[in-house]
């Protein structure tokens, strides 16, 4: 077989090949599941996936953020994600009071106080972490493993001292806002909560892609991902841009987590299953790389609801680690590869 | 190039059929799980000897969950033991006081068996209140069985448990051949429902719930649609799947912390029919983790009596509030209380003779007036009776219908 002489690819025509096939496949699939369950109900799916991704995505950045930085993957993200949630439950409980059902403009205030108070108890989670599980060890020159050790130390300390605290049941956001049908798109139903989760995940992702591309801080990030060292000599204050990514990572998990428990609920081991899903988004996409996660995060979204309805809900998992599995022979560097020194 | 292109799509395809596998494997050794248990007769250990009093003091155990996502199931009946306890020790019938051991198994079966265990190598445990959830007591009951201790379940409804042969397990509820009959005729019969999704989570108790209520369904003439979901955070993709049925009820047999998220996707989802669910739903809790708005108007299938609408139950009702902080009895706290209750009834016949087969065999020939029924076994285990009660919650409240039979009429 090798003997024989073979046509080589170029670069650019393998790039061409491989897309048209990835679509081709795609597009077939896509096809034979509206004719399966009908374009309304497929269209329901997406929105639903599209905006369970949109969580995922938000979380996965905090992994590929940290990735690209430390070339580490923080175990106690999920965690921060956690404590989050809880930071923007209680303030918004506290800010809500023995009020009803608050409407209008209070509603609005509302969440957007509990976002911000879940996003910075998140932002003040992930410096602690940095503080106590990672920068002692990078003091000391600790091995790889040991990192990865204090973070899954961490992560059990945080599940259980919220355990201890808040409660070990699941804990209710009060309702902020009457949920419902906001419009209808070809029949499939979007709701407020929908909205609210899809359109707040993209405003941060915009947000995030400014200012690692468009500020001195996102240079620092870059460059200290490219190549920490030289990016020391050059100037930067490498520490502080470690801990910037963490806190940045923290601030959208903490946001991220307050608007899963609006519709999940809050509990100590909330953080988990959510962190084990963002993970694998990341790597799905390339881990490292920022547009990656988000892709990586609808992908996943998207296939587990469409799975999940084809066969049984708790074939979900299967089928979206089924499919990471399968991406990462194909491209074992994930759906848009890393891009390891350029985290944007 | 070529050679490693080759490879990879051999491996792809090699994944794609490993896929399949996957998915059997798993469904396969569900099954094989839940049929296990029954193959064998055992013969349990005596006992004897072992768990007297010492020291003026005799222990008895609890075992449910205590922590976890339905804790509270758990605590309610271990409060109301305390209650019987207290009494017990403050009217000084018996020759010694006695005191509880409580063991946390989470409800779940794989940390039943070291639940269990703790309590056997107590050697001052005479009997055993629990387990509560039916998988971690089926875990359980080998351990409770070999070491000849009685184990009184307040809440365990799974059909098959006392088809075992653990000869030493009896219940003081009612099992869910009774339940799902008789929510299946109070869906069909008295909800008029036409078309009934019914939905288990998998476990031990949800699967045979479900397997008690859908032939009684169909008996009845409805059409019924089955599926399994185990316990996950996100419904949506199976509130889709349940609005695109468009069944007249659905029933979850299922515990609360699941119920109140598949409620609330359900909501979100505007689903128009009746969310029916069984005994495991049936807490305040439910409300509070669903929402006031989403849980209005859902019904609740239960073997078990309320204590805090029963006139007969005042004084317990009122003694629970004193020893736990000022909360209320809830589910199971009836049937806990009952049980604990029989158990000081057969130690004061014993007296200063209680051991773990002593106990054993008195409580089996026991016959107890409790508050929620009348504490009698059959020969294999199962309380005489078989009263059904309908709950609804209303105004954020879950409030006692009736009894089925009284209702369907």
């Amino acid at each position: 077989m090798s003997d024989l002489p073979s046509p080589q690819l170029t670069g650019q025509q393998r790039k061409v090949v491989y897309g048209g096939l990835t679509v081709l496949v795609v597009g077939l699939a896509v096809a034979a599941l509206i004719v399966r369950i009908g374009f309304q109900q497929f269209l329901q799916l997406t929105v639903d996936g599209l905006t369970i991704g949109a969580l995922y995505a938000v979380i996965a950045l905090g992994y590929t953020l940290v990735y690209g930085v430390l070339q580490l993957i923080n175990f106690a993200h999920s965690e921060v994600f956690m404590l989050g949630a809880f930071g923007g439950l209680f303030a918004a409980r506290w800010l809500l009071g023995d009020g009803g059902l608050p409407s209008g403009f209070e509603s609005v205030a509302l969440v957007a106080f509990g976002l911000g108070c879940g996003a910075l108890a998140g932002g003040v989670a992930a410096f602690l972490l940095e503080r106590t599980a990672y920068r002692p060890l990078r003091k000391r020159g600790a091995p790889r493993l040991a990192y990865l050790i204090s973070a899954i130390g961490a992560s059990l300390f945080a599940a259980n001292l919220a355990g201890k605290q808040f409660g070990r049941q699941n804990v209710p956001v009060p309702p902020l806002f009457t949920d419902g049908v906001l419009f209808t798109f070809f029949g499939a139903q979007v709701t407020v909560v929908t909205m609210l989760i899809f359109g707040t995940a993209v405003a941060m992702l915009l947000l995030l892609e400014r200012l690692v591309n468009g500020t001195r801080l996102g240079s620092g990030i870059r460059s200290v991902a490219q190549d920490a060292d030289t990016a020391s000599l050059m100037g930067v204050n490498v520490e502080r841009v470690i801990v910037t990514t963490f806190v940045i990572g923290g601030l959208l998990a903490g946001a991220g987590g307050f608007l899963y428990a609006i519709v999940f609920n809050a509990s100590y081991n909330m953080g988990f299953v959510p962190g084990v899903k963002a993970f694998t988004a990341a790597v799905l996409g390339g881990i490292g790389n920022v547009r990656g996660a988000v892709v990586g995060g609808l992908v996943l979204g998207l296939v587990e609801n469409y799975g999940g309805y084809l066969t049984q809900a708790s074939y979900k998992d299967v089928i979206a680690f089924g499919v990471l599995v399968m991406v990462l022979l194909v491209r074992p560097s994930g759906l848009l590869g890393e891009r390891l020194g350029r985290a944007a | 190039m070529r050679q490693s292109t080759t490879r990879r799509l051999a491996s792809l395809a090699a994944g794609a059929l490993v896929m399949p596998l996957a998915l059997t494997a798993c469904s396969s050794s569900n099954s094989s799980g839940s049929g296990g248990g029954s193959a064998a007769k055992t013969q349990c250990g005596t006992g004897a000897g072992i768990g007297k009093p010492t020291g003026g003091t005799l222990k008895i155990g609890f075992q449910g969950p205590l922590s976890g996502d339905n804790q509270q199931l758990g605590i309610n009946a271990r409060d109301a033991m305390k209650v019987a306890i207290e009494q017990a020790n403050s009217s000084n019938a018996l020759p010694y006081k006695l005191s509880l051991v409580e063991s946390d198994d989470q409800g779940s079966p794989d940390q039943g068996p070291t639940a269990a265990q703790k309590l056997v190598d107590d050697q001052g445990v005479v009997a055993v209140v629990g387990p509560m959830f039916s998988g971690a007591t089926k875990a359980s009951e080998p351990i409770f069985c070999q070491n000849g201790i009685l184990s009184v379940s307040p809440s365990a409804t799974n059909p098959a448990l006392t088809s075992l042969g653990f000869t030493n397990f009896v219940r003081v509820i009612a099992p869910d051949t009774v339940q799902g009959k008789a929510a299946g005729d109070y869906i069909v019969k008295s909800l008029q429902a036409k078309k009934v999704f019914s939905l288990d989570d998998k476990s031990e108790y949800g699967t045979g719930l479900s397997s008690a209520l859908e032939p009684e369904l169909k008996a009845d003439g409805a059409q019924v649609v089955h599926d399994g979901i185990n316990p996950t955070k996100d419904y949506t993709s199976e509130a889709t799947k349940i609005v695109g049925e468009n069944p007249d009820a659905l029933y979850y047999s299922g515990y609360y912390a699941e119920l109140a998220l598949l409620a609330k996707a359900l909501k979100a989802k505007g689903f128009k029919g009746k969310i029916v669910s069984g005994d495991g739903a049936n807490d305040n809790q439910y409300i509070s983790q669903a929402g006031a708005d989403v849980a209005e108007g859902t019904y609740l299938t239960c073997a078990c009596g309320d204590a805090n609408s029963d006139p007969k139950a005042q004084q317990f009702v009122q003694q629970y509030s004193q020893t736990n902080a000022g909360t209320k009895p809830g589910t199971y706290s009836g049937e806990a209380y009952d049980a604990t209750n029989a158990l000081v009834q057969v130690l004061k016949g014993l007296g200063p003779n209680a051991d773990r087969a002593s106990v054993t065999d008195a409580f089996k020939k026991v016959d107890f007036t409790g508050l929620t029924k009348q504490v009698k076994f059959q020969a294999n285990g199962e309380v005489a009776g078989d009263a059904v009660y309908i709950y609804q919650v209303k105004g954020g409240q879950r409030v006692v219908l009736g009894l089925t039979k009284d209702l369907i009429k």
